[in-house]
Parts: structure tokens; C-alpha cells; sequence
């Protein structure tokens, strides 16, 4: 597990752009006090008299309750020394001063992550994450960390693989692997003790796979198959891996899931996609329909359940499904070219030259930019 | 796949911004010289309104000291404490409105959901229980976040039935919601515990009967995950307290009564005490006529939880049913006193009172159950027609157990 300790030291550079960032009030006493209690604290600080320091930052607070420095000091120092609630107040008011700053955010979401406080917590590292926090390598590492942890812990899978690639994931990133790759909703200290190795198996596997270390991976999937044939969300997890890399020997690992896990909405997406591609597209619509019983809003099974009925010549319903996929996930190619293809298959040209324009912007974004991140349906380098 | 819609973090921003603009502002007189406190909370209104927010708070500050009473003033103040998530400076601006009738009803829900930020859970309640009483006043997004928390509170002190009524309301609109899952799962298995303090250890299982209980809510309702989650549940903890009694609920729902039964049985073998499945199997014993048994089960229900009203409800009508009269009335006058709005008690002690020739009594109860039937059935077609807003969660722990029987 990724130690939370952070060095201030790297930390205090960002808050302070100078001294005279101190936010000034209209009640404000004379600065010179203000500063030479604000002086003292660093000494202190620096004299690692913690509790001295800590003192004359409240001190301080008093006199200059908006105080950047101080309330950043107190709070990094709180968080270090684990007093996250009193962490957590000094870091809320610093934000309603620096709502700019990414790593403020970030401190505060992981000071929120250890009071428990999760949905919160989610919010202000999603925050921090999309604001950045410079190249602390430290502090985003633990960032990612507490980001994947909560993810999984929200049941939002999808997009806990896009951290794990973003953060460049080593081993201490294992447990939140395993959790998202087996769907597991638990944050590490959660796993139940009979479920730890399995999850560990899981998420070597899943971050071997990450790294393109395939030979690696699968050795993985396989143990994990051996070790636990029974349990939910192993056999559709190797499917998802075999998919990508050999897929016509995907369909019977998710089939095998399905027999686990009868209601398993991804599960049956996945083997839809599959059927699809050897044209079985009897079974692939049935698949996709159940899908869509379960989980209306899922994107993929509209896809597929469009691919399948387009596949049968029932291009009026295979349209229908396709443009509620397109809708709900705007930005994937293959819902736009399954449409473009279909449109001109109906006669429909203008439909059709919309589409055709649609993917050449997407097309020239990607190129400009990088791989989606959402990409419900362009998951064919993901696992799921 | 489209983020899902989160309980806590979701609601801050949107809700506040809507709630700000449906009021009117204060503007100074033209024809008046402004006075300070005219030219201050000009000030903050302009600040606020170009988004700078400490500024604001600062001018809000200076404009509410001047004069307490501007009410609009406290309530930005709290608006913009509460979105920046410093809650007890929140609830310390809300608590202003609570006597003005404008602000009251929201108000009320805000300082409680300060309050639950801050760990005042008691009190917390008691502000959601007067937030319910004023009307559920507010936005869609305030009731939303209302009811998921006041959910957690009613679990907190162990209100599980009512709990389960109010957070099932959010079901059919927030669907597969991570939030829901575990508010339910704590709620069906009868733990006291909030999301942010359950060991971690019952994580698992929470989540387990959350999604059962989450699936058999939806709309339509999703038995078949539900079932999976549930059979999952009792394969992973079958030997722990309450697992069996989820999955018996489960079955009630789906009108499977000898499964259910079996499981409230299994579940008796693990918690000998447990009131609901000794109330659930009681009832059951006495719609198949077996008395015996339902008596010795409502007996001990009793013995478990004196004033449980249903268990003394039930008991009167094993007696009833025994025609032993006196014991009857005893029991159900009993039950009458713990829970005075069971319209089922009033009607079976409509019953009884008839049958021991209390003519005048038994016109009263019919009387108290026809006119709690009509509040009932109005109460019910005015949620159905105002799309929402679920029964106001009670007071007394005596009404714990009779909602699903009236």
C-alpha cells in the first residue's frame, strides 16, 4: 500500500507563492504580529517542535483566520501527523481561498479518504486529478492510489482502468487491480481475508496485462481459474483477457460466467460481441436483450443488439438500437461507422454523411489527443 | 459507461444554485440614501453572483451582523458554507431560518444535513423529522440527499423498516446506485451502523443484501439479480445473524411464502430472538390457521421487545382466533396503546369488541379504523399524484413493525 506520508517539504512550495500571499481582512490586527507568529511556526516547524508549531499556526489563525500559509501549514502538518478531522476543517477553508490549487485538492480528498468520508473524498481527488498536481510523483501516486481505491469502491469499474494506466500502476496498485478486474465494490481494507489471495492473484494478472506483459498475464488468469473455478466475475475476467487476445477462445470463459453469475450484464455484453463477430447473431440479439432487461442504460448492449439485428437485414430496429447507442455514448467510432454503414444500407445518404462527418472530427480529435477515456465501447485493449 | 449519479457529491453545486436563484433578492430603495448594511449586502449579492466566494462570505458575514434578522443574507451565507463543505459554519447560518416561514422547511433539512456532515447525528434526526413534518420542503436534488441521509439516521437508531421505506423511494429514480446499495444493505440487515463507521469486515455482506434489496426495488423489479445477490449472501455468511431473515424478505416480496418461511426459520436457528422472523412466522402460522405455534412465536416476539405493537397485535389475534376473548381485547388494547394509527389493530379490536357485545366500543374503533384507512388511501393517492414524497417516518418505535400490515 502506498505510503500516505507526504514530505511537506515538496508540498509547501505550491501553497505559498510568496509572503505576501496572506489574504487580508478588513479586521486584520497589525502584520507584524501576524508574521512573527507565522515566523516562529516555521521555526518551529523546521526545528521539528511539531507541537510548538502547530500551536503557533492556530496562534496565527486567530489573528488571520484566511491566512493561505498557515492554514496549508496546519493542515499539511495535521494531515502528517494524522489529526485528519482538524486537517480536513484547516484544508476547507484553504480551498474556499485556493480553489485553484489541484494539490490542495488532493491533500483534502485523502484526508477525507482516511476520515472515511468517501463520497467526498471521490469528488475533491477527482477534482485534484482533473486540475493536476504537478509532478509531485509522491503525492499523485497516492492520489491514483486513493482515486482507484474509491472508484471500485462506487462500483465505477470503467473508470478505475483509466487510472491505472494513467498512473503508470506498480505493485503497490495489486489490490485495487484485483478488486476492479473481479468487480469486487471493497476498498482493500475490506477485502474479506478469504478473498485476499484471490484478489491478489487477480491484480498481478491485471497490471501484468496493463504493462503488455501478456505471457505474464495469462499465466496469471489461468492460476486464478485453477485456484477459483467457482467464484463470481474469474471466468468473465479471463474472457475479457482472452478477448483481446485470442477471442475465439473468450466465448465458453463467458459463458462459464454466466452460469455463475446468471445476471451478469457485462458478461453477456461481452459474449454478445463475440457472437457477433462469428455472425451467430440469433444468440448475440438474445444476449444483448437480456442485457438491456437488466441494464437499460448499457450502452454496449444497444451496440451490439444494433450489430446483431443490422447483421440479420432488420436494418429499421438495428438503426434504432445503433442511434441509442450513438446517443449515449457520443464519442465512440464503432457505434458511428456500425450507422454510417447501416444509413447507406437504408438508402439513407444524408444520415449517413453526417455520420461520416462525425467520425472525422472524432478521428482528427483523437489523433490530437489521446485514447478515450469513458470508451464504454472501445474497450478492446481494456480486460473489460 | 455513464458515471452514476452520487448521493453526496452530486448534490452540492446544482441544488444550491437553483435553490439561490428561485429567491428574491433584497435591492435598496432607490428613492433612500443606502444605508451600510444596504451598501454591504449589495456588496455580497455582487460577489456572490460573480463567484467570488470569499468575498462574499466575508460581506455576508459583515451584512448578517449588522442585521440579524435579513434572513436571505443567512441563508447565502449558509449556501455558501455548505458548498464549500464547511458545515458547522453551515448549520450555525441555517439555524437562523428556522423560525422564518419562508426558509423553514429547507432549512430544517440543511441544518440536518450539517449536522449529520458534523457528526450530531441525534440531532441531525430530529431536524429531518421536522424537515418531514414541515412538508419535505425544497428541490428534487434537497429531497434526494434528505431522505438518503435521513435513511441512514432511522438505521443509526434503529428504525430498519422505515429506513427501507424511505431510501426505497430513491430507488426507481437513482436505480443501481453504489450509495443506495449500502444504505439498504445496512438497513436489511439490521446493523446500527453508519456507511462511514460499519467495520470493514461487513462490508461485504452489506453489499451483498444492499444489491438484493436494491434489485427487488427497482422498477419493474429485478428478481433474478436480486435472487443471485441474495443466494450469494446466504452461501458467503449463511451461519451469521440476519443473513437468512434478509433472504425470507426477499422471498416475501416475490410472494414465495414457504421459502420465506423456511428462511425465517433458519433464521430463528441462528437468532432465537429475533423479533421480525418470530412476528413474519407468526403471521404466517396464523393465515394457515396453525395457532399454536403462532401463539408460542408472538409470545416470544413479546418476550424479546415488550412493546413491540405488531407482536401484541398478532397475539390478540391468536387469541381471537382461540375465541378467547379477554385475552384478545388485552392484547389488542395493548397493541391500540403502542401504535393508536394501526388502522389492522383498530379493525381487529372493532372485532372483538363486537363479538364481547361492546357495541359502543366497537362503533369507535370501526370508526378511528375507517378514518385512518381513508387518511391512508388519500395519503397514498396524494404521493401517487404528486409524484412523490414518501410517508413521514414515525416517531414512536411501535410503528416499526406495522407499516407493512396496515
Amino acid at each position: 500500500m502506498i505510503s500516505r506520508i507526504l514530505l511537506i517539504a515538496s508540498l509547501v512550495a505550491f501553497a505559498i507563492a510568496a509572503p505576501g500571499a496572506v489574504a487580508q481582512t478588513d479586521t486584520a490586527p497589525p502584520r507584524k504580529d501576524f508574521r512573527q507568529l507565522l515566523q516562529d511556526a516555521e521555526k518551529a516547524r523546521d526545528e521539528n517542535r511539531d507541537e510548538d508549531a502547530l500551536r503557533l499556526f492556530r496562534r496565527a489563525l486567530i489573528v488571520q483566520p484566511e491566512s493561505e500559509e498557515a492554514l496549508w501549514y496546519l493542515g499539511t502538518m495535521l494531515y502528517e501527523k494524522k489529526q485528519y478531522a482538524e486537517a480536513r476543517d484547516a484544508l476547507r477553508v484553504f480551498m474556499t481561498l485556493r480553489s485553484d490549487a489541484g494539490a490542495g485538492w488532493a491533500l483534502l480528498g485523502m484526508t477525507e479518504f482516511n476520515l472515511r468520508e468517501y463520497p467526498r473524498a471521490l469528488d475533491h481527488l477527482q477534482r485534484a486529478r482533473s486540475m493536476g498536481v504537478g509532478d509531485r510523483k509522491d503525492l499523485s501516486q497516492a492520489m491514483f492510489y486513493d482515486l482507484a481505491c474509491l472508484l471500485n469502491r462506487f462500483e465505477r469499474y470503467d473508470e478505475v482502468m483509466v487510472i491505472l494506466a494513467t498512473a503508470d500502476a506498480d505493485d503497490s496498485f495489486i489490490e485495487p487491480a484485483g478488486l476492479h478486474g473481479l468487480r469486487m465494490p471493497y476498498l482493500p481494507a475490506e477485502i474479506p481475508a478469504d478473498r485476499r489471495a484471490m484478489v491478489e492473484v487477480a491484480g498481478r494478472a491485471v497490471l501484468a496485462f496493463q504493462a503488455q506483459r501478456y505471457d505474464e498475464a495469462e499465466t496469471g488468469f489461468k492460476q486464478l481459474i485453477l485456484d477459483y473455478p467457482n467464484e463470481p466475475g474469474v471466468h468473465f475476467l479471463y474472457g475479457a483477457f482472452l478477448s483481446v487476445q485470442r477471442p475465439g477462445d473468450a466465448v465458453p470463459e463467458f459463458e462459464r460466467e454466466l452460469q455463475i453469475s446468471p445476471a451478469h450484464v457485462l458478461a453477456r455484453v461481452r459474449l454478445a460481441e463475440q457472437l457477433v463477430g462469428s455472425r451467430d447473431y440469433d444468440r448475440a440479439l438474445a444476449l444483448a436483450r437480456e442485457a438491456m432487461k437488466l441494464e437499460p442504460k448499457r450502452v454496449s448492449a444497444h451496440l451490439y443488439a444494433g450489430e446483431a439485428l443490422v447483421g440479420k437485414g432488420d436494418l429499421g430496429d438495428g438503426i434504432k438500437e445503433l442511434e441509442i447507442a450513438r446517443d449515449g455514448e457520443p464519442d465512440a467510432t464503432r457505434t458511428r461507422w456500425d450507422l454510417l454503414r447501416a444509413y447507406l444500407s437504408a438508402g439513407r445518404q444524408e444520415d449517413a454523411n453526417r455520420e461520416k462527418q462525425e467520425i472525422g472530427k472524432l478521428l482528427r480529435l483523437d489523433a490530437q489527443s489521446h485514447p478515450s477515456e469513458s470508451g464504454e465501447t472501445q474497450h478492446d485493449q481494456n480486460p473489460h | 459507461m455513464m458515471a452514476p449519479f452520487h448521493i453526496a457529491a452530486g448534490f452540492r453545486s446544482p441544488h444550491l444554485s437553483i435553490l439561490l436563484l428561485a429567491l428574491s433578492m433584497v435591492l435598496p430603495s432607490a428613492a433612500v440614501p443606502p444605508t451600510r448594511f444596504d451598501t454591504i449586502a449589495g456588496q455580497a449579492d455582487a460577489a456572490r453572483t460573480a463567484n467570488h466566494v470569499p468575498d462574499a462570505i466575508r460581506l455576508y458575514r459583515e451584512a448578517t451582523r449588522l442585521k440579524p434578522a435579513w434572513s436571505d443574507g443567512w441563508w447565502y451565507l449558509g449556501s455558501l458554507f455548505y458548498d464549500l463543505d464547511r458545515f458547522s459554519e453551515a448549520a450555525a447560518a441555517f439555524r437562523h431560518l428556522l423560525d422564518d416561514p419562508r426558509y423553514r422547511g429547507s432549512a430544517h433539512a440543511f441544518v440536518g444535513l450539517c449536522e449529520y456532515e458534523t457528526g450530531q447525528y441525534d440531532d441531525a434526526l430530529a431536524q429531518f423529522r421536522a424537515w418531514a413534518g414541515a412538508g419535505w420542503a425544497g428541490t428534487p436534488e434537497l429531497r434526494t440527499v434528505g431522505y438518503y441521509h435521513f435513511s441512514l439516521l432511522l438505521t443509526r437508531e434503529g428504525k430498519f423498516t422505515q429506513s427501507l421505506a424511505l431510501i426505497t423511494w430513491l430507488v426507481p429514480r437513482l436505480g443501481d446506485n453504489a450509495e443506495l446499495t449500502e444504505a439498504m444493505g445496512l438497513a436489511s440487515l439490521r446493523i446500527r451502523y453508519l456507511p462511514e463507521n460499519c467495520p470493514p469486515e461487513l462490508r461485504e455482506r452489506v453489499w451483498l443484501s444492499g444489491k438484493a434489496a436494491l434489485y427487488a426495488q427497482m422498477a419493474p423489479r429485478q428478481f433474478e439479480p436480486a435472487d443471485e445477490f441474495a443466494a450469494r449472501l446466504v452461501a458467503r455468511y449463511g451461519g451469521q445473524p440476519e443473513v437468512h431473515a434478509v433472504r425470507a424478505m426477499l422471498y416475501e416480496i416475490e410472494d414465495k411464502k414457504a421459502e420465506a418461511e423456511v428462511e425465517y426459520r433458519e433464521e430463528l436457528k441462528i437468532s432465537p430472538d429475533h423479533v421480525p422472523a418470530l412476528v413474519a412466522l407468526a403471521e404466517m402460522d396464523l393465515d394457515k390457521g396453525e395457532t399454536a405455534e403462532a401463539r408460542v412465536f408472538a409470545q416470544k416476539a413479546i418476550d424479546a421487545e415488550t412493546n413491540h405493537a405488531e407482536a401484541h397485535h398478532l397475539l390478540g389475534r391468536v387469541f381471537l382466533a382461540n375465541r378467547d376473548l379477554a385475552a384478545s381485547v388485552k392484547e389488542l388494547e395493548t397493541a391500540r396503546q403502542l401504535a393508536p394509527k394501526s388502522a389492522g389493530v383498530r379493525a381487529h379490536l372493532a372485532m372483538v369488541y363486537g363479538r364481547l357485545g361492546r357495541i359502543q366500543e366497537a362503533k369507535a374503533e370501526s370508526a378511528a379504523y375507517i378514518e385512518l384507512k381513508n387518511k391512508a388511501d388519500a395519503a397514498a393517492a396524494l404521493r401517487i399524484k404528486s409524484q412523490g414524497q414518501p410517508a413521514i417516518p414515525a416517531q414512536d418505535s411501535s410503528s416499526e413493525t406495522l407499516e407493512k400490515t396496515n
